[in-house]
C-alpha cells in the first residue's frame, strides 16, 4: 500500500521527517529503480514495499522491478544464497545458463528503464548479472547484498564476484557481512515499518482471535519463532529446546513460517519439522501464506518470548520486529542477531538448544527482567531501526555517490 | 542586522563505509592497521560512534575499547584506550601515536595475545557525512538558547560535538555565536565548557545542555 511520510510523524517525530525532506530536496526528480526477485515474502520485499513509496513521497521517481524465471533459475539463486552463507554447493553448466539467460531476458525487458535511471539498486545475487548487459548505463549502479557474505563458499563466490565487481558501490547490512570489493562498500542496517500490517498496533481482540484460530491457550507462556522453514533458522533445534523447557515449565511453542516464492527448499524443511514435532499438540507449526502479516503480528504480540535460534542469519528482521513489540528475544549467536540482542538488556544470545532452553527457563522465572528487556528493545528500535533511519541512509548514500564521495559534503 | 548575528541551524547525516583495510583478530593486528589507517577511520571509531545506529549503549565511547573489552576480554587495554578523549589532542595524528604507545605497552605485558573469534574481528570503517541547512535561522542569543533543547540529535551532534573539529577555537558552535555578544552570556558559556561531551551519548548531551541552560536562567526549560 503506498505510504506517505506524514503517517510516520507521530511515531518518529516531526523533526526526523523534516530531515528527510531537506535531504531529498537535493535529489528531487532522481530516477531510482530497485530490482529484486520477489514481490511477496521475505524481508527484502517488505523493505521495498515501503522504500519505493516513501522515496516517491520525497519527490524522487522510484520504481520497483522484479526478475522472474523458470524453476531452474530459483534453484540456482537459492544455491547462491546458501553458498554466500558458506554452504558448499556446486554450480552446473545448466544452472549457470538458467541464471544468465534469465538476467539477459530481464535486461532486454527493462532496458529503457534501467539504462536511463539515475540510480539502479540491485538487491541480492538474483539480478546481479543485469549490470553486464548495460554498457551504456547513465546512472550509478549499486549492489545491495542482504545476505551475510563474510565467508562464502569460494567457488560460487568466484563466479558471483565477477558479476558484482563493476558496480559503483555495494551495500551490506553489517560490517562483518561485507566482502572486499574494488568499489566503496557501505553499511546500511535494515529496518522495520512500524505501520505495516506486520508491526502496527493491534486490538487485543484481534490477538486473542489469532490464538483461538490455532487453538492456542493464553493461560500458558507462549514461545514463538517466526521464520521461513529453512535449516539455517534451526527449527529442529527450537523444538529440542522447547522439549527441554517442558521438563519444568508448561508452555506452548509456535513455529510459524511465511512462504517466499523464491525458496524451493521450504516444503522439504517443513516436513522435517513436522516429523520432529511428532504430533505434539503444544507445538503449533503454522505454514502461513506470504501475506499473513497481521497474523504474524498477532502471534508475535501474543508471545511471552520470541526465539530466533538461527545458525546463520542476515540481519534478522524478525528480531527487530519482536523487540519493537516489547518482546525479549532468545537468538542464535550469529549475524545481525548479535547486533540486536545484548544479554540481559534485550534478550539472550545462545549457541545450542540447551542454551535456548536455559534462557527461556530463566526469563519465564524472572518476569521483571522480561518486562525490562521488552522496554529496552523497543527504545533501541524506536531510536535507530525504524524505516526513517534506513531511508535517510539511502538518501545520504545517493547524495554521496552523486558528489564523488568526499568524506564531508555540504549541500546547498 | 549583520550576518554574524544570525545563527543558521544545520543538520547532518552520516553513512558508514568500509575503510578498505583487513580486519583485525588481535591487538597486534589492530596496532598494524591503526598505524596505517586513514585518519578519517580513527575519527569515525572515536568520534562518530554517538551518531551511528545501535542496539546498545556501550560502556566505552570508542570502538577499539568496546572491541577489546567485548571480544578479547582485555579489560585493561579497554580502559586505557577508553579514557582517551580525542578532543584533548591537537590533532588525530597525536591520538594515533598515543594509541600505539598504549597498545605497545600492553603487548609488552602479555605472555600470549588473545584473539577474537572469526566473525568478531575488528572492522575498520569510515564515514561520509552530509551537512545541510535546515532553513531555520536564529536572530538572537535568547532565541538560540530557547531552541537548543528542540534541535534534532544530529543537529546537536553537528553544532556541539562535531564543531570541536571544525571551529578555529576547537569549541562548539553555540559558544562561537554567543561569545560575540556582551558578557551577559558568559555564565552559560562557562556551563557549556564544563560539559564532558565526549563521554556522553546524544540523549545525555541534550539533557546536559538543558541543565546548563536551566542553571543559568534559573527556570525549567521545556523538553523536546
Amino acid at each position: 500500500m503506498p505510504r506517505s511520510l506524514l503517517e510516520y510523524e507521530e511515531i518518529v517525530g516531526k523533526i526526523n521527517i523534516s530531515i528527510l525532506r531537506q535531504l531529498a530536496d537535493n535529489l528531487k526528480g532522481a530516477r531510482v529503480v530497485h530490482v529484486n526477485s520477489t514481490r511477496v515474502g521475505g524481508g527484502v520485499a517488505e523493505i521495498l514495499d515501503w522504500l519505493v513509496s516513501l522515496m516517491n513521497d520525497l519527490g524522487l521517481e522510484a520504481s520497483w522491478e522484479v526478475i522472474s524465471g523458470p524453476p531452474e533459475f530459483y534453484y540456482t539463486t537459492k544455491t547462491f544464497h546458501n553458498a554466500l552463507q558458506g554452504k558448499a554447493s556446486s554450480l552446473t553448466k545448466t544452472m549457470i545458463e538458467a541464471y544468465e539467460d534469465t538476467n539477459q531476458q530481464t535486461a532486454d525487458k527493462l532496458r529503457g528503464t534501467l539504462e536511463d535511471a539515475d540510480f539502479v539498486i540491485i538487491h541480492d545475487p538474483q539480478p546481479a548479472a543485469l549490470l553486464e548487459h548495460f554498457p551504456n548505463r547513465k546512472g550509478k549502479w549499486i549492489w545491495r547484498c542482504h545476505i551475510d557474505a563474510s565467508r562464502p563458499y569460494r567457488k560460487v563466490w568466484k563466479y558471483l564476484e565477477e558479476k558484482v565487481v563493476n558496480y559503483d558501490a555495494s551495500i551490506f547490512s553489517m560490517p562483518s557481512f561485507a566482502k572486499r570489493l574494488p568499489h566503496p562498500q557501505f553499511i546500511i542496517a535494515p529496518s522495520i515499518d512500524p505501520l505495516s500490517d506486520k508491526n502496527r498496533e493491534l486490538e487485543d481482540s484481534e490477538i486473542k482471535a489469532a490464538m483461538e484460530t490455532y487453538g492456542i491457550e493464553n493461560s500458558k507462556p507462549v514461545l514463538t519463532q517466526i521464520s521461513r522453514f529453512d535449516r539455517f533458522k534451526d527449527p529442529i533445534g527450537v523444538i529440542q529446546a522447547f522439549n527441554m523447557l517442558r521438563e519444568t515449565i508448561d508452555a506452548d511453542l509456535i513455529l510459524a513460517g511465511g512462504g517466499a516464492s523464491d525458496d524451493p527448499e521450504g516444503q522439504m524443511v517443513l516436513e522435517e519439522v513436522l516429523e520432529e514435532a511428532d504430533g505434539d499438540r503444544q507445538i503449533h507449526i503454522l505454514n502461513l501464506p506470504g501475506d499473513a502479516h497481521r497474523m504474524i503480528n498477532a502471534l508475535q504480540r501474543a508471545s511471552t518470548i520470541v526465539l530466533q535460534k538461527s545458525l546463520q542469519e542476515g540481519f534478522g528482521l524478525t528480531v527487530t520486529e519482536a523487540l519493537w513489540k516489547e518482546k525479549p528475544v532468545i537468538g542464535g549467536n550469529v549475524g545481525g542477531i548479535k547486533l540486536q540482542v545484548h544479554n540481559h538488556h534485550t534478550g539472550f544470545l545462545v549457541n545450542t538448544p540447551e542454551g535456548a532452553a536455559l534462557r527461556m527457563r530463566y526469563l519465564l522465572r524472572h518476569p521483571e527482567e522480561l518486562e525490562y528487556m521488552g522496554k529496552t528493545g523497543r527504545r533501541f528500535v524506536q531510536e535507530n531501526f525504524l524505516l526513517t533511519r534506513h531511508l535517510r541512509e539511502y538518501l545520504t548514500l545517493m547524495l554521496g555517490l552523486r558528489r564523488g564521495l568526499a568524506n564531508y559534503l555540504i549541500t546547498e | 542586522m549583520n550576518e554574524s548575528s544570525v545563527f543558521s541551524i544545520k543538520d547532518c547525516t552520516l553513512i558508514t563505509r568500509m575503510a578498505g583495510l583487513d580486519s583485525a583478530l588481535n591487538i597486534r593486528e589492530m596496532r598494524e592497521r591503526v598505524a596505517v589507517c586513514p585518519i578519517e577511520c580513527l575519527y569515525h571509531h572515536f568520534c562518530e560512534t554517538v551518531i551511528r545506529p545501535t542496539f546498545d549503549d556501550p560502556e566505552f565511547r570508542n570502538d577499539f575499547s568496546v572491541w577489546c573489552s567485548t571480544y578479547l576480554g582485555d579489560k585493561k587495554l579497554a580502559e586505557q584506550l577508553g579514557i582517551l578523549n580525542p578532543y584533548d589532542f591537537n590533532n588525530l595524528e597525536e591520538l594515533r601515536a598515543k594509541m600505539m604507545e598504549i597498545i605497545d605497552e600492553r603487548l609488552s605485558e602479555l605472555y600470549y595475545i588473545p584473539s577474537a573469534q572469526i566473525g568478531e574481528d575488528f572492522q575498520f570503517m569510515r564515514a561520509v557525512t552530509v551537512v545541510f541547512d535546515t532553513g531555520k535561522h536564529i536572530y538572537s542569543p535568547d532565541d538560540l538558547i530557547r531552541h537548543i533543547p528542540f534541535m534534532s540529535d544530529s543537529s546537536l551532534y553537528y553544532h556541539f560535538v562535531e564543531a570541536h573539529r571544525r571551529t578555529l577555537q576547537s569549541t562548539d558552535d553555540f559558544t562561537v555565536y554567543l561569545q560575540d555578544f556582551d558578557h551577559e552570556y558568559e555564565p552559560l558559556l562557562e556551563e557549556f565548557a564544563k560539559i564532558d561531551f565526549y563521554f556522553l551519548n546524544l540523549h545525555e548531551l541534550r539533557l546536559a545542555l538543558k541543565k546548563s541552560i536551566e542553571n543559568v536562567i534559573g527556570a525549567e526549560v521545556p523538553h523536546a
